[in-house]
């Protein structure tokens, strides 16, 4: 990804035709294809808002920079780092801090997008904040429609797939199950069988065999 | 008519004349002219000043209020109520007013008028050099100064004669008002009726007053044919000494016996409550110009009191006086300049010593000016500063050298430029303050005291010369406020930090044009009414808008034309002129109101446009609502919302 970075910041060009032809996608970084929105660049991005109805515009605004830029890459877990990219912007040396990322999860908790990796010590009590969260782009509910319209499509009812199958096996590549998380595949089966349209059954250890009706 | 239009200030209250002390105040007030009640002025607020009496209307300060002059009332009456009847003053205006039905503005009535009048003859406005008087203040009998008495001569060791009716020596300085402020009445050329003596005219004693005896014959009954031996008591007949103000017999009021015969009789049936005053009630000249202030709220006492001190002292003549004549006699330049208090005032003193002065020109003519003016100031300074009266007798000259040595100071050192202005301020503040000694204590408690203080300070707020507010930028603590103005009152009839905030708790009850605002945090400033949060935020936003043309002092990594960059409370403060906290008040306000919002940094808290929430805000830039938009509809497009 070599994209030179656009020179909207540097005062020495013309921002002005900059700002406005640079495609309606955004503003990108060095070593990353995403493009970012022009608020990314805006520093009280960055600090938690004490106006509430400033405060939820900054989530919405923050919960759809991250679920855009998560798709952009096929991200399907993210790392709650303030150093990582999308709560770090080096260009205006500004990060997101720990507490309002995690604020921000929660906030896309409540809508269903996002869910944090049970820790594996925090596996036994069901949910505890981890490090690491599931940022669902689609919903597992989402993928799980997806996922069967595509064995529609293949005519593949009635047929046993493996996990790994629809990971990384041939019938899938092209399409966007292929290179799916697992935990994030095997939830979106879950919901698929919760529907009564597939069954889910150990084929072996560690593998997971499932059956669509 | 006797009353006349009034002029408000900003705080609906009289605007003062130059050199126009009040003296009182009183709030609920009734007005009747003759025996009746002026409807649309039954109930205000009464300004006695040291030049007028001030009637402002409670209800409808700018259309029913009105003032009469004082140098235009003849009598005053006090009448101490009975039952459901309040106590009342009655001004009865001078003969001429009384006759001149046309509204005057100056209150002077042309020469031929008065001519005119069947009650007073053209008056003899010549008196001689020694027709000056001094009222005692033990009998109030009217003395004439005595003629070798010079004022600019005099000292605390000029002999004084005594009173002639109780003997009572009198202090210099009352002897001096005296002499100077029969100096300046005969001062203006053809002599102004306006400079006739506003006392109740009795026959004085001797012949210092040549005016009354010399009047034709006049339809009065009380009229003697030797009018300055005795003086008859209209009640009981008895023969009273003319300097009584009571009837030694009876204990009656005594009337001036240059009265028309029609109004003395009239005034006994005025006392009585009257009925309102139709508008189609008939004219008759003399019932109704007589003017009644109806006491209902108390107070009438006092107001009496300074009334009578307020027309002894006349200090309208003043008005356009000439300086308090100057001991330079004494000074290397010689010379007789005694005309100042003698003859033709303070312009021909001068002249008179030009042609003895030895001229000398140049710089030693410069520097023996400077020299002359340095040792008179001296003088001055240390006239006045002898004894309290004094020092009011000589207040305006004071007050002029006061402000030109803050001048010169301020001229000399810039420094201190602000305690130079403070002290000029305060020196020009003396008099105009509502304080408790002013204002009357009737009926309501502190109220009017409260309201008093309430318009005095928004008075002070909004003055354009001292332009407190404007040098604050509009806003000002309430704490630095209070700290101002008491500061300015110079140490004395300081204001409490209680009655400060009720008083100013009140500017809204007054409908005046100052108010109190309150912060989140409770912080109380003070500002304009006509300053509201929108102004201020459209101040706050034309000047972050120019942030987005300016380029920053340094580079910043933001993209500044766009943005703009975020500023702190300090770099507001000193943008608009405001202190830090009301700067971070102000901020925070507009951050609250969703314009602005905030960065916390290692440079500290600052204070952006609002970029964030685009959505909604009416201010935000379109590119930023297409940009959002753009958004919300990619993601819709790719299933996501």
């Amino acid at each position: 990804m070599s994209t030179t970075p656009p020179t909207i910041f540097s005062s020495g060009s013309d921002p002005a035709t900059d700002t406005t032809t640079t495609k309606p996608t955004g503003t990108l970084l060095p070593n990353d294809t995403f493009p970012f929105p022009r608020e990314f660049f805006f520093p009280p991005f960055f600090t938690r808002q004490t106006n509430l109805t400033t405060y939820h515009a900054q989530q919405t605004k923050w919960s759809s920079l991250l679920l855009s830029y998560c798709r952009h890459h096929r991200l399907f877990r993210l790392s709650l780092s303030p150093e990582v990219l999308p709560f770090h912007n080096p260009r205006i040396n500004r990060r997101l801090s720990v507490s309002d990322i995690k604020s921000l999860i929660d906030f896309l908790k409540k809508d269903g997008r996002a869910e944090y990796v049970p820790t594996s010590s925090g596996k036994q009590k069901g949910e505890t904040e981890g490090d690491e969260a599931f940022i669902y782009w689609r919903t597992p509910e989402e993928w799980g429609s997806l996922i069967e319209s595509w064995v529609d499509e293949t005519a593949q009812r009635g047929s046993v797939l493996t996990v790994y199958e629809l990971r990384e096996g041939e019938g899938t590549r092209g399409t966007e199950i292929w290179g799916m998380d697992s935990d994030v595949l095997v939830k979106a089966l879950g919901t698929v069988v919760k529907r009564g349209k597939a069954q889910i059954f150990q084929s072996g250890e560690d593998s997971l065999g499932v059956k669509f009706f | 008519m006797f009353l006349k239009n009034l002029d408000l200030t900003t705080a609906l209250r009289p605007s003062y004349l130059p050199d126009e002390d009040l003296l009182f105040v009183q709030d609920n007030v009734g007005l009747y002219e003759g025996k009746y009640k002026l409807p649309n002025q039954q109930n205000g607020q009464v300004y006695l000043t040291s030049h007028r009496i001030c009637y402002v209307d409670k209800a409808e300060p700018r259309k029913y209020s009105a003032a009469l002059d004082l140098k235009d009332v003849e009598r005053y009456e006090f009448y101490a109520g009975f039952l459901k009847s309040s106590p009342k003053i009655t001004l009865v205006p001078k003969a001429n007013k009384r006759a001149s039905l046309q509204p005057s503005r100056n209150g002077n009535a042309s020469p031929a008028q008065r001519v005119d009048s069947p009650f007073r003859a053209p008056p003899v406005e010549t008196p001689p050099p020694s027709s000056a008087t001094w009222v005692c203040t033990i009998c109030s009998f009217s003395n004439p100064v005595p003629s070798n008495f010079d004022p600019t001569t005099a000292s605390e060791h000029t002999p004084l004669p005594p009173c002639l009716a109780c003997g009572i020596k009198p202090t210099l300085t009352h002897i001096l008002k005296a002499a100077i402020s029969n100096a300046t009445s005969r001062q203006p050329s053809g002599g102004g009726p306006a400079l006739y003596t506003p006392l109740p005219v009795r026959p004085k004693p001797g012949s210092e007053l040549p005016a009354p005896a010399t009047q034709p014959s006049s339809p009065s009954p009380f009229q003697t044919a030797d009018a300055s031996a005795s003086f008859q008591c209209p009640r009981c007949t008895f023969l009273n000494h003319p300097s009584l103000m009571s009837c030694e017999m009876c204990g009656g009021p005594l009337i001036s016996n240059d009265l028309p015969a029609e109004l003395t009789q009239q005034r006994r049936e005025t006392d009585s409550p009257g009925p309102v005053l139709s508008s189609l009630a008939p004219k008759t000249s003399e019932a109704l110009e007589s003017v009644k202030l109806s006491f209902r709220g108390g107070g009438e006492k006092i107001f009496y009191e300074r009334l009578k001190g307020s027309i002894t002292q006349r200090k309208w003549l003043l008005q356009g006086a000439p300086p308090i004549p100057k001991t330079s006699s004494n000074g290397p330049v010689g010379g007789s300049s005694t005309g100042a208090a003698t003859g033709g005032g303070g312009g021909g003193s001068a002249g008179g010593n030009q042609p003895e002065r030895v001229k000398i020109a140049g710089i030693a003519g410069l520097e023996q000016r400077g020299q002359s003016m340095r040792k008179n100031n001296e003088i001055v300074i240390g006239n006045a500063f002898e004894d309290l009266e004094a020092l009011m007798a000589s207040a305006k000259e004071i007050v002029a050298l006061a402000e030109t040595f803050a001048r010169q100071v301020k001229g000399a050192g810039g420094a201190t430029g602000s305690d130079n202005a403070l002290l000029a301020e305060s020196a020009s503040q003396l008099g105009l303050i509502a304080t408790k000694d002013i204002v009357g204590s009737g009926g309501g408690g502190d109220s009017l005291y409260l309201s008093e203080l309430a318009r005095t300070l928004a008075e002070f707020l909004t003055d354009d010369s001292r332009g407190v507010l404007r040098k604050a930028g509009g806003i000002i603590s309430l704490v630095d406020l209070w700290a101002m103005f008491n500061r300015l009152r110079g140490g004395v009839e300081l204001v409490s930090p209680a009655d400060f905030e009720k008083a100013v708790n009140l500017w809204d009850k007054l409908g005046l044009p100052v108010r109190l605002r309150t912060f989140k945090s409770g912080v109380k400033v003070v500002q304009g009414r006509d300053r509201t949060d929108e102004t201020t935020i459209r101040a706050l936003l034309a000047w972050m808008q120019d942030l987005h043309n300016f380029p920053p002092d340094r580079e910043v990594a933001w993209d500044w034309q766009m943005f703009g960059r975020g500023v702190t409370a300090r770099d507001v403060a000193e943008r608009f002129g405001w202190s830090i906290g009301v700067a971070e008040e102000e901020l925070e306000m507009a951050e609250e109101r969703g314009v602005l919002c905030r960065e916390e940094g290692i440079e500290g808290l600052k204070f952006w446009e609002n970029f964030i929430d685009t959505g909604e805000g009416a201010t935000m830039p379109d590119p930023a609502k297409v940009e959002n938009e753009r958004i919300t509809k990619a993601l819709k497009e790719s299933g996501f919302l």
